[in-house]
């Protein structure tokens, strides 16, 4: 039995509606308890802000993506290179840095779990390799299902049964989290070297719509009773005008579960354009935001793009493509049978370009103008916005209306022409970063309820405590603060352990991989399937028989099972 | 200030030795506690060298340091050196000059690999030798060397030039394989001979007073021209990357 | 007793239809594998225990002694490489990243005697490539460059090319072209609908004058490059802007031969520029059957795929430098540890020597030709064979290689813990 207490935080823990009390944590073998005896570890937090360990829903960490962005860029790597050193292995990167790399780093930053944006099922063994190597957060995998053959001839055939059998096996074979799906449809199309241009237009050979395969999804979804909701991102990625097929893709979702979103859209940033070109692109953030605040069904990340380097990498390979078009950098692709796609190129946003600078200004505004902060999760898609080391610059433009105005004036002297940020006077609060970093997260992917997102008695002990005195810092005048305190914990605190305090990791660690394991009826497993087998031994390269990620990949996990309706 | 390092003879005289901190400005600032690396092992500089100095400087650009002795494997010399003067009586080891922005190194001898490589200013004189990536770039960085002057009296190696991005690379024997690869902007010039200039050239301007061998095919013959007095051949590409460099040569010779 | 979908340990093509009959732990016959597949599984005489060079001839050692020399060894060192890693599983490549980040050393894998030129050029441009069943289902076009897939690949074709069924064609063999390219004419190259003759060292100037060809520059090309008549090229050319789905496959040919990584990045851009017009992909033909693997161990774990050098703490990497080749034939290492691999007898000479000059420990269940070299051996169980772990497939994909038969000896993951044990010990961690 260990034990821990901390003495004197000033929590902000949303879920529970404690805002800035100031009050002792008590902890016991990793959980958050009543109390603990007189022979606890004591910690005094003197005052500073204590919150939840943060909760990363989306972010792409690791990998076979991810690690050929490394891979592909020895010049990324050489540009943030540490010795091993006490209890923390070497690391490189940058941008796409190495798997300790990243989990050093988000753990000084607090974050204590992470959900991995993209995992193409037949790759899925690579991603849990990485996740061993990550080992300062609880990781999750989003399972991709945009362009998997099996599913589509079944939305084709009209049998939402099927669909959800498929989804179902796929995801405890793979030992993945929730649905993906990114560009639907086009991915499939991409294996041509083509694209779809709406949620409308119909996939090669397989005719069914993106439409189609977006509702499919959902109802699927909710008949395996996930804990997340479907995650999408969006077709038309990063197009002038793409937010018109946002907005009629949010248009799809029925409101159809009362305990979190029926879709998780994410960076939206990326997805909320007008215009018709790159000379007339502007920000339709509003409009985007006006469809949020009327539909609960939906919530939303940010997608924050943020000006330097960095790499961007997605499952959208044509979307990378058109990428690779317009920067002529070196281009990556790597197109997944009977599944998905991807691509990865190196960008560098830059303040003096105005498509850019309106990129930056949409994601904030996303922030500010929608007005349930569980809406709208902060994060950067990273890294395809910006490096995850960025949120604390983020959390401080969000804060403070003066500093927004200072970098405002350091950009593309036309966006003000484009963008209504100017206009916006919001100044977010601590609870609602907090809401937008832990709270939020935890709940739209269905994670509270295993002890994530909150500090609740029974909760998880992933608890960070922030340097900086909420009643002592006026967040709006001193965003340096912000910055400086958000970028670097004084402890932060995983399964009740110290993990790492002021930078320095204290642990090897050993992290937890949550998946699920909807249980589905026999006759609908796709283990019985004889036509399901012959199929997939025929069109893959990989016997059915050796796909499922094997029981050794996951050391200590986590398995959600759910009672499937099928 | 005047540094004279005489290479110590070593045990295990072929295992390199990590030198970034001879450089000008480090004994501008300090010369007491300077270490070098051989493999994982931090040793005093007095270890390796035998070190004397003499007099003081008022500026970084005061500095000059002499290395005597078999200095072939000492690595890194000259790495961001932005003023002063390195003088290597003999031949030096890989990455001589490295980022180096300002100042002069003088090699007597042969430089190794990547002598001058990612360079921004300055001028460094081999009167020997260069072996392969002679002011050349890094891995998967798209430019290399940026500004400066590279002088290499004797023969380069292959890959000389490759991603030149600005700055002045002369090479008075021959060049290896694949001269000014991949360049961009910049000049080269190489006295003797080369094989495949110049392939893959986005810009910049590159000058062959012998013969290039295994030409490019996908450059374009503009005609004949005259430069200082010596008739070349001019050609624009690379047309297969739709490069717009400038390459000028006396003889080629294409693979038919 | 057949055990089914065995995966075989030999080349990258990692074939995981293979069915090993057994009995009494003993394999007696293989079935679905090539030649290469029989010969590795019905394998060799294998040693039992470790060995330790003698004034004239090896002695018996015991696992422990081994272990602790190989320790020793690699903590004495200055600048100690550990070489070898693509015929292991990842989870032992693993172990040896963290081993050499602890003692200081280098790290390097086959790669750079075999893909290392195509890794620097992806690392310059980049790679569109795919998994194996997208060509396998699609492709109507293929080009085999500077590789001989039936003899070093030999299912290649059958599983996933010219003989292999594809989703979207009705009759896969009638219905793709096969193209070779080569500087010989090859096995591949004869039963190929199109053969390309290169001169030798001309790979560069054909990649060169296609790639103008793709952009509407072909009046400008000499009437013949490197041996291959203009006319040839226009026609290849058109058939891959005429194909549907277009997949290169390229080997040593194109890595080792004059212009080295610049001959790769070379053909990438070639794709490049097809990717405009259709769907074109890359793929390099990896040889040992994890090689792949070490490549993505190295990247996740050490930023870099190969020749990462942790001497001075943080990880350095430039092949040509701190690639195992270059670190022998110049001698700047004074400690090897090999592992999966036969350095001895695909090395230079001069490679070799320095091995035999230095602490050399191997790794390996059989008797190699680096075992000349040796001070001591260490017989390990074999990889998909007797010990199980993780293998990445030529196009990146993960397969979980089996154990067919029970183990009499360690595997490389059990030796290679109890040495990092050993290590954290002797540096109070
Ligand atoms: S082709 Fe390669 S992997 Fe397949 S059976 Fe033969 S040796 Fe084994
Ligand atoms: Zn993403």
């Amino acid at each position: 039995m260990t034990e821990l207490l901390i003495r004197n935080a000033c929590v902000i823990d949303p879920i529970n509606d404690i805002c800035g009390e100031i009050m002792d944590i008590a902890v016991r073998d990793g959980k958050i308890v009543e109390s603990v005896g007189s022979g606890a570890e004591v910690i005094d937090a003197g005052g500073s802000l204590t919150m939840p360990g943060g909760i990363d829903a989306h972010t792409h960490v690791c990998g076979t993506k991810v690690n050929f962005g490394r891979y592909m860029s020895p010049e990324d790597m050489r540009a943030g290179r540490t010795a091993r050193r006490g209890h923390m292995h070497a690391t490189s990167g940058y941008s796409v840095p190495t798997t300790y790399g990243t989990s050093y780093r988000y753990s000084a930053m607090g974050y204590t779990t992470a959900l991995e944006g993209a995992m193409a099922p037949l790759e899925a063994r690579h991603t849990h390799e990485e996740f061993a190597y990550t080992p300062l957060q609880d990781m999750m995998a989003n399972t991709l299902f945009d362009g998997n053959w099996p599913v589509m001839q079944a939305i084709h055939d009209g049998d939402i049964k099927r669909v959800a059998a498929i989804v179902g096996w796929t995801l405890s074979a793979v030992k993945g989290f929730a649905i993906k799906l990114t560009n639907p449809g086009g991915t499939e199309a991409w294996g041509w070297g083509k694209d779809v241009s709406s949620i409308r237009d119909v996939v090669p050979h397989f005719e069914v719509t993106p439409a189609e395969i977006i509702r499919a999804m959902i109802e699927a979804n909710e008949m395996l009773n996930l804990p997340h909701s479907v995650h999408l991102h969006c077709n038309c990625l990063g197009k002038p005008g793409n937010y018109e097929t946002t907005l009629e893709t949010f248009d799809l979702v029925p409101n159809t579960n009362d305990k979190r979103q029926s879709l998780y859209a994410t960076h939206v940033q990326f997805h909320a354009y007008g215009g018709s070109s790159w000379r007339d692109i502007c920000s339709r953030s509003e409009e985007i935001c006006r469809a949020i605040n009327q539909k609960p069904q939906i919530v939303m990340d940010m997608g924050q793009v943020m000006f330097g380097k960095t790499t961007t990498m997605t499952a959208d390979g044509p979307m990378e493509f058109n990428l690779y078009r317009l920067y002529h950098n070196k281009w990556s692709n790597h197109d997944v049978e009977l599944e998905t796609g991807s691509g990865i190129i190196p960008v560098y946003y830059n303040r003096k370009n105005l498509v850019n600078s309106i990129m930056w200004a949409i994601g904030l505004e996303l922030a500010l103008l929608t007005d349930n902060p569980w809406q709208c999760i902060l994060a950067t898609d990273n890294p395809n916005g910006a490096p995850f080391v960025k949120y604390p610059e983020i959390i401080a433009l969000l804060m403070s209306k003066r500093y927004r105005n200072g970098v405002f004036q350091t950009v593309h002297p036309d966006t003000e022409h484009n963008v209504p940020l100017a206009a916006l006077d919001r100044e977010l609060t601590w609870k609602e970063i907090a809401i937008m970093t832990r709270a939020a997260p935890a709940k739209a992917l269905g994670i509270v309820d295993i002890g994530k997102g909150h500090l609740g008695e029974g909760a998880d002990a992933d608890i960070a405590i922030y340097p900086l005195n909420i009643n002592e810092i006026d967040p709006a005048k001193a965003p340096e603060e912000v910055i400086r305190a958000f970028g670097q914990t004084d402890y932060t605190i995983k399964r009740g352990r110290v993990v790492c305090c002021r930078g320095t990791c204290m642990v090897d660690g050993e992290n937890t991989t949550i998946w699920v394991n909807p249980r589905i009826s026999e006759n609908h497993s796709m283990d019985h399937d004889p036509e399901f087998a012959r199929n997939f031994d025929k069109n893959y390269t990989i016997r059915m028989r050796n796909y499922p990620v094997q029981e050794e990949y996951l050391q200590r996990n986590l398995c959600i099972e759910t009672e499937a309706r099928l | 200030m005047k540094v004279t390092l005489e290479v110590r003879p070593r045990r295990k005289p072929h295992l390199p030795i990590e030198a970034e901190k001879i450089v000008p400005r480090t004994f501008f600032e300090e010369t007491d506690g300077l270490s070098v690396f051989r493999g994982n092992k931090e040793l005093a500089l007095e270890e390796i060298f035998s070190v004397a100095i003499e007099g003081e400087a008022a500026s970084v650009d005061g500095v000059e340091i002499t290395i005597l002795g078999d200095s072939s494997r000492i690595k890194r010399v000259g790495e961001y050196m932005d003023g002063g003067r390195i003088h290597v009586m003999g031949d030096i080891g890989m990455h001589c000059g490295n980022f180096m922005s300002a100042g002069e190194i003088v090699i007597d001898g042969n430089a190794d690999a990547w002598l001058g490589r990612e360079m921004r200013g300055g001028t460094i004189r081999c009167h020997g030798s260069a072996g392969d990536f002679c002011a050349a770039g890094y891995r998967g960085e798209k430019r290399g060397m940026r500004g400066g002057t590279v002088e290499v009296f004797g023969d380069a190696g292959d890959f000389t030039a490759e991603t030149l991005a600005g700055g002045t690379v002369i090479v008075h024997g021959n060049a290896g394989d694949l001269a000014g690869v991949d360049m961009k902007d910049g000049v080269l010039t190489i006295m003797g001979d080369t094989s495949m200039a110049c392939a893959n050239m986005s810009g910049g301007r590159a000058y062959v007073h012998g013969t290039v061998y295994d030409m490019i095919p996908t450059f374009r013959n503009i005609g004949r021209e005259t430069v200082g007095g010596d008739v070349f051949t001019r050609f624009a590409g690379d047309i297969a990357n739709r490069g717009k460099g400038t390459l000028f040569i006396r003889n080629y010779k294409y693979m038919d | 007793m057949k055990k089914c979908d065995v995966i075989c340990p030999f080349c990258g093509c990692l074939c995981d239809d293979l069915e090993i009959t057994v009995e009494d732990n003993r394999i007696l016959g293989v079935d679905n594998g090539c030649t290469l597949a029989n010969a590795k599984f019905m394998g060799k005489e294998r040693l039992t225990s470790p060995i330790r060079r003698t004034d004239g001839g090896w002695e018996d050692i015991n696992y422990d002694e081994a272990i602790r020399y190989t320790v020793d060894m690699l903590l004495d060192a200055d600048r100690p490489l550990l070489y070898g890693w693509s015929g292991t599983h990842g989870e032992a490549q693993c172990i040896g990243v963290h081993m050499c980040e602890l003692v200081g050393g280098i790290i390097d894998s086959t790669t750079s005697v075999c893909h290392g030129p195509s890794i620097l050029a992806i690392q310059e441009v980049g790679h569109p490539g795919c998994t194996l069943g997208q060509v396998k289902n699609r492709a109507d076009v293929v080009i085999y460059w500077g590789c001989n897939p039936l003899e070093a690949h030999p299912r290649h074709m059958s599983r996933y090319t010219t003989y292999a069924d594809g989703y979207f064609l009705d009759n896969a063999f009638r219905d793709r072209t096969v193209v070779v390219v080569d500087v010989r004419e090859t096995e591949t190259a004869r039963v190929a609908d199109e053969f390309v003759r290169i001169k030798q060292g001309g790979d560069y100037a054909v990649l060169s004058a296609l790639r103008a060809i793709v952009r509407g520059k072909g009046d400008m090309i000499p009437p013949s490059v490197a041996g291959v008549p203009r006319s040839q090229l226009e026609r290849i050319v058109r058939m891959c802007k005429d194909a549907k789905f277009g997949a290169v496959f390229f080997g040593l040919g194109l890595t080792m031969t004059k212009g080295k990584y610049k001959n790769i990045r070379n053909a990438i851009e070639l794709v490049d520029e097809l990717s405009r017009h259709t769907k074109f992909t890359i793929t390099p033909m990896r040889g040992h059957w994890n090689v792949y693997g070490s490549n993505e161990v190295f990247t996740w774990m050490t930023g870099y795929p190969y020749a990462i050098d942790f001497c001075r703490g943080i990880a350095f990497y430039n092949p040509g430098e701190t690639s195992a080749i270059d670190i022998l034939a110049r001698k700047e290492c004074d400690a090897c540890m090999i592992i999966g691999s036969d350095p001895g007898a695909h090395f230079p000479r001069k490679c070799v020597e320095h091995l035999a000059d230095i602490p050399t420990v191997v790794i390996d269940p059989v008797p190699t030709m680096t075992t000349a070299m040796a001070n001591v051996q260490i017989p390990v169980a074999v990889s998909g064979i007797d010990a199980e772990g993780t293998a990445y497939r030529m196009d990146g994909v993960p397969f979980r290689v089996k154990k067919v038969i029970e183990p009499t000896l360690p595997s490389d993951t059990e030796v290679l813990g109890d040495m990092f044990a050993r290590m954290k010990e002797a540096k109070g961690l």
